[in-house]
């Protein structure tokens, strides 16, 4: 036996002079590291109760509770977490939406009732809601793509002096793409006006399916092209996507399904082949959104439909008040097409009023939808307003589109910042391009630049296209010289609202400046014209504020038998018009069919 | 060199039952020669639940019948219910000792499959906290092994610097076991300030831990005279038993994932596996105590030669949606018990069709272990057992 | 690694070659043929270790896969070896065992009988309850075993849990009158 190797251990009892490094708990905290995965943490004013958490759990630890009321891009409810289930793994975290969950470093808490293991983070109250440190998503890390594919566009100088569609539309690797960034929330749902089932769409491009995604569409919407490029796209303001990066493209992604599928196949797809016949007659004026939206599902419900259209052309504001840039003519068309392949019938040039009365449509028809819209320019009645080179909006947009001839100055002035100055600004120098090669055309705007009601996109472009965009500058007077205008003094616009919140714009007169241009176009805000009802009819009609004709739920007037919708009563846009003319096409066939309902 | 048990096995075996034509034992339980005992499932002894249906004659072990099961939990058939994300959480409690292998393989598996190339960042962390769990479990094993024969002071020794690299876990991942850090893509975070030179602190603790169980251990007379000769794997064995790791090197095979098939950026750091032939318990127990140092080693030249940034995660489909294309993989790297491998398909959906876990234990403590314990000391039980680092959760899933 | 490939390819009429990555490569070869090209590979041409056998259950094609991983430390390479087995509506697909091949391959084979339900003929106790003891069910394993029914059944959840979807929760609270289910259920009731 080797007597060292007997010996040696013994070395050992030289630690028995050593201090021991055991930490004493409880007499000596021991707080877990920075990045320490504990008890759940939530900041729920920035959680909108998306369910990404929910969705990743593996265990099936969180379910969704209710804590306040749901509202536009906030579903309203909270993730509970239950600790009987939980592992800490914090996937959680690295999935949500708006980096409103996390982990606490705390790790010991000693609760007697069980129950006390199931609770909602942020919404009761525990110690470590206020711990700065445990797990937050790391940065340079996503579970899914930020950006938005980028969608191919003409370039500023291939667009500037045409008017071919400037967005090229997705190819299918890059809708694919673009559709798998959705986490499918369904917070989006809500906001839309149509309400459309926009992650059931984005689906069915996730999966190839575009027949199915053309089935969704038309559950709720039957102008897919048209909205597909000029929706006011409410839906990705609320996207969840949008907290952390770009909010997901739905806008472009509607449009791909409905490019992809083509027109002939639609009748087959959305199986409307074999409808039956109700024997009823609805009369509808107008062929904007809400009509068109409305004729659509009473045909499907079985209604001889009638639209009466005062011009030459169906399609409303979408044909005669958005630029071709944006909405190309034979889009329009593939959709109301197909809507009047239908069974729906058209009526071009006949106004209501003059060559039909509103009360012999409702004698020969079992009910009549309006949905006239806003083509009356309003003006903002500064001195110099009335002169004759004076322009309002909606008739330049309408003269475009009929052909008509008009004199294009070398200098333009148009007054207001919303999406129909951009459409109008932007139509003017594409004119400008091809009659000088040049552009000078002013936009001016009251609101600032960080407020300006156009979408950002449309600044951005319009600019590309060296059009001038001036925000935060009240119109005081159009200069006039020889009959006709010189230009536009405009002073500083500070502040629109008061401190109520009422529009009382404040003014420093002292900041002045002078935009010039020998026409000048008003484009502030559309009115509508009614003048197709009858003084007596209206009597039978409540009116609310702003002269907008009361309605029920279902669009449904004082008179039984007449509905109204879409612009002049809800919105503007195309969207809220759709949502309306499926809401009183539901009304009408409630009110004509009491028995069934 | 104490007398090798190696050679007891040929002296007079009079006492014994005799042998079938196989090598079994022939008992008979009636002539009172026998006892059956269970060892397990609970047992000290035993690492995991796990049990051993043990026929003892005296103090004998004449035969050994391994059962498995008390672990069971279907991960495999789970994981096919799983995103492929959804899979980490599940997948890291197939092995507790070491959780991050599993992280590892299938992530990588799934990468493989799905076409992701992990950033070059990304990889040396892998390759760090894989390196850190081969620490954390050789700190326990190797004094571990003196304590199965109830020398259990340098365990101690070993789980106080465990204890500390699990705290560096800590810092690094979130969490002390179950770390959740290599993550399909890449991993979850970059080193947090500080902490190279907190790590590099600890690690020399350890310099002072070897000598410290050198003399303890290594030159402890009991230990040497209950570990040599005890369990002798023959070479022959190694591919035949399906021998892996410290357990093959131990037996004059050199078997390391790492040098075979280098992964992560193991090519790029300088280490030589020991390989000694003696094939005992006590040899394996040298190999595991080289490790040790060699672990150090490369955790040294990890921090040494990674970046300072870099990308920590590719972009990857979104996790929620992310199919892969029909495909088969086998995914495989260096466990502190040897190639710890996972058979992974797909089929074209957002979840596995099957993954298959091939740990070193499922062969180590079946056919192996049941070889072994025959002619084996009762007492004798756990050393065998832990010296070829069974895992049950991994042989069962 | 190409030698065997070769000779499963040229002796044992081996197909659908899929080189996953240097070095490891999975090849299908005929149910008949797979203990002899086994037994070649581990014989003649080096691949001595059984890294595992498995099954792939393949419900939708009536295929029960199953895959020895087979492993050459010599010349550093692996092939997977996919036999395809007839799929049992009942189980009780057959193959011939390789325990006399390998030791260890006995346990695998008692896995697969337990968990998959495929049976090899003479492999030593292989009817032996291996991780299962007292099941009586199907074979777990199998995709037909459904896994979420079986944990409803046998275990209970914690009671006074509700979830709520966000979209439909959202719907109930902001617009429940949707007119597009008034619609397909007026013209279309199929969809």
């Amino acid at each position: 036996m080797d007597l060292k190797k007997l010996l040696t251990p013994f070395t050992a009892w030289g630690n028995i002079t050593k201090d021991p490094v055991t930490i004493k708990d409880p007499f000596n905290e021991r707080p877990g590291a920075d990045r320490y995965r504990g008890f759940h943490k939530n900041d729920i004013d920035q959680c909108i109760g998306c369910g990404t958490c929910e969705v990743i759990c593996e265990n099936e630890a969180i379910d969704l509770v209710p804590v306040s009321d749901s509202k536009d891009g906030d579903s309203g409810l909270r993730p509970m977490i239950d600790y009987g289930r939980c592992c800490w793994c914090a996937l959680c975290v690295d999935i949500c939406t708006t980096n409103s969950l996390s982990l606490s470093n705390e790790y010991t808490w000693v609760s007697t009732d069980p129950e006390d293991f199931r609770f909602v983070p942020g919404v009761d109250k525990k110690d470590w809601d206020n711990n700065e440190k445990g797990w937050k998503k790391p940065d340079n890390y996503e579970f899914y793509s930020l950006k938005r594919v980028h969608m191919d566009e003409l370039s500023p100088e291939e667009r500037s002096d045409s008017f071919i569609e400037m967005m090229k539309g997705y190819s299918k690797e890059q809708a694919q793409q673009e559709a798998d960034r959705c986490v499918q929330c369904g917070i989006c749902t809500a906001t839309c006006p149509a309400h459309m089932g926009i992650p059931e769409y984005i689906k069915a491009i996730r999966n190839d399916d575009l027949e199915e995604g053309l089935r969704i569409l038309y559950d709720t919407n039957p102008l897919p092209e048209i909205c597909g490029r000029i929706c006011t796209h409410k839906c990705e303001t609320v996207c969840s996507m949008g907290h952390k990066g770009d909010p997901i493209s739905i806008r472009w992604l509607k449009r791909y399904i409905a490019d992809q599928n083509p027109s002939e196949k639609y009748k087959e797809i959305l199986e409307v082949e074999n409808l039956q016949p109700k024997g009823k007659k609805v009369a509808i004026i107008g062929s904007g959104p809400s009509g068109l939206s409305a004729a659509h599902y009473l045909a499907l419900m079985g209604y001889e439909v009638k639209i009466f259209e005062k011009l030459e052309a169906a399609g409303g504001m979408m044909r005669y008040g958005i630029p071709e840039y944006r909405l190309p003519y034979d889009q329009i068309d593939k959709d109301i097409d197909y809507i009047l392949s239908l069974g729906v019938e058209i009526q071009y040039n006949v106004t209501i009023g003059k060559d039909i009365t509103l009360d012999q449509l409702g004698k020969d028809y079992d009910a009549v939808f309006s949905g006239t819209g806003l083509h009356l320019g309003r003006s903002t009645g500064i001195p110099g307003s009335d002169n004759k080179h004076v322009y309002a909006s909606p008739d330049l947009l309408r003269w475009i589109v009929e052909g008509k001839e008009f004199e294009v100055p070398e200098s333009v002035v148009v007054i207001g910042g919303g999406n129909v100055a951009m459409d109008i600004t932007r139509s003017m120098a594409r004119l400008q391009m091809v009659k000088y090669g040049k552009v000078q055309v002013i936009a001016t705007a009251l609101e600032t630049e960080e407020n300006l009601p156009a979408d950002l996109e449309e600044v951005v472009e319009g600019r590309e296209e060296a059009c001038i965009i001036n925000a935060g500058w009240a119109p005081v007077e159009i200069e006039i010289k020889d009959g006709v205008p010189t230009g536009l003094h405009v002073v500083k616009c500070n502040s629109l609202f008061d401190s109520e919140g009422r529009f009382n714009p404040q003014t420093d007169p002292n900041v002045k400046e002078f935009w010039p241009g020998t026409m000048i176009i008003e484009s502030i805000g559309q009115g509508m014209d009614l003048s197709y009802i009858s003084e007596e009819f209206k009597t039978k009609l409540e009116f609310g504020p702003r002269g907008r004709v009361q309605t029920d739920e279902y669009f449904q007037t004082g008179v039984e038998w007449f509905f109204m919708g879409g612009d002049i009563i809800e919105g503007p846009d195309v969207i809220h018009g759709i949502a309306n003319g499926h809401k009183a096409a539901v009304g009408i066939d409630i009110m004509l069919n009491p028995e069934k309902n | 060199m104490a007398k090798s048990k190696l050679f007891t096995m040929n002296e007079d075996r009079s006492l014994y039952p005799e042998l079938d034509v196989n090598g079994k034992p022939i008992v008979d339980l009636t002539s009172h020669k026998y006892v059956k005992i269970w060892q397990g499932p609970q047992h000290p002894g035993v690492t995991g639940n796990m049990s051993l249906e043990l026929t003892i004659s005296g103090d004998e072990i004449v035969e050994s019948k391994t059962h498995v099961g008390y672990l069971h939990r279907a991960f495999e058939k789970l994981l096919e219910r799983r995103l492929f994300v959804q899979c980490m959480p599940t997948s890291i409690r197939l092995c507790v000792a070491e959780p991050d292998t599993n992280e590892y393989v299938i992530s990588n598996a799934i990468e493989e499959l799905g076409n992701i190339e992990v950033p070059e960042m990304a990889q040396w962390l892998r390759m760090l906290s894989l390196e850190m769990a081969r620490l954390q479990v050789l700190l326990r094993q190797v004094p571990g092994q003196a304590g199965t024969f109830a020398l259990g002071l340098g365990y101690q020794w070993g789980s106080y610097i465990r204890d500390l690299i699990l705290d560096s876990f800590e810092e690094l991942t979130g969490g002390r076991v179950y770390h959740m850090y290599i993550i399909p893509g890449g991993v979850r975070g970059l080193l947090p300030d500080g902490f190279k030179a907190r790590l590099l602190e600890k690690l020399k603790l350890i310099d002072e831990f070897i000598p410290k169980i050198d003399k303890l251990i290594f030159n402890n007379v009991v230990f040497e005279s209950r570990a040599r000769g005890l369990a002798y794997i023959p070479k022959e064995w190694v591919d035949e038993y399906g021998i892996y790791g410290p357990a093959s090197r131990g037996s004059g095979v050199s078997r390391d994932v790492r040098k075979t098939n280098p992964y992560l950026k193991y090519d790029q750091l300088d280490f030589e596996p020991f390989v000694t032939t003696e094939g005992d318990v006590y040899a394996r127990t040298e190999v595991r105590r080289a490790d040790l140092i060699m672990t150090v080693d490369l955790i040294r030249q990890i921090l040494d030669k990674m970046p300072e940034k870099g990308d920590i995660k590719a972009e990857t489909p979104n996790v929620l949606h992310w199919k892969i294309p029909k495909g088969e993989t086998y995914s495989k790297c260096e466990s502190s018990r040897g190639e710890y491998g996972m058979y992974f398909v797909t089929d074209g959906s957002a979840m596995p069709r099957r993954v298959n876990l091939k740990g070193p234990s499922y062969t180590h403590a079946n056919a192996l272990l049941d070889k072994l314990l025959i002619n084996a000391n009762i007492a004798d039980t756990a050393a065998i057992m832990v010296s070829l680092a069974t895992c049950p959760p991994e042989i069962e899933r | 690694m190409q030698k065997g490939i070769n000779n499963l390819i040229e002796k044992f009429g081996a197909s659908d070659l899929e080189v996953r990555r240097p070095g490891l490569s999975f090849i299908t070869v005929e149910n008949t043929k797979a203990v002899a090209a086994i037994t070649h590979l581990k014989d003649i041409d080096g691949y001595t270790i059984l890294s595992l056998i498995t099954a792939v259950d393949w419900i939708e094609d009536g295929i029960m896969q199953l895959t020895y991983l087979l492993n050459n430390p010599e010349e550093i390479a692996e092939i997977g070896l996919r036999v395809m087995l007839e799929r049992k509506e009942e189980a009780g697909e057959s193959m011939e065992t390789i325990h006399h091949l390998w030791p260890n391959a006995k346990k695998w084979q008692q896995e697969l009988k337990e968990m998959f339900g495929i049976d090899f003929p003479t492999s030593p106790g292989l009817n032996d309850p291996f991780i299962l003891e007292g099941w009586d069910a199907a074979p777990p394993y199998r995709r037909d075993f459904d896994t979420n029914k079986y944990a409803e059944e046998t275990f209970f959840p914690r009671p006074g849990r509700e979830t709520h979807d966000p979209a439909e929760h959202m719907k109930k609270n902001m617009y429940p009158n949707n007119p597009s289910d008034y619609t397909n259920k007026k013209y279309n009731p199929n969809r």
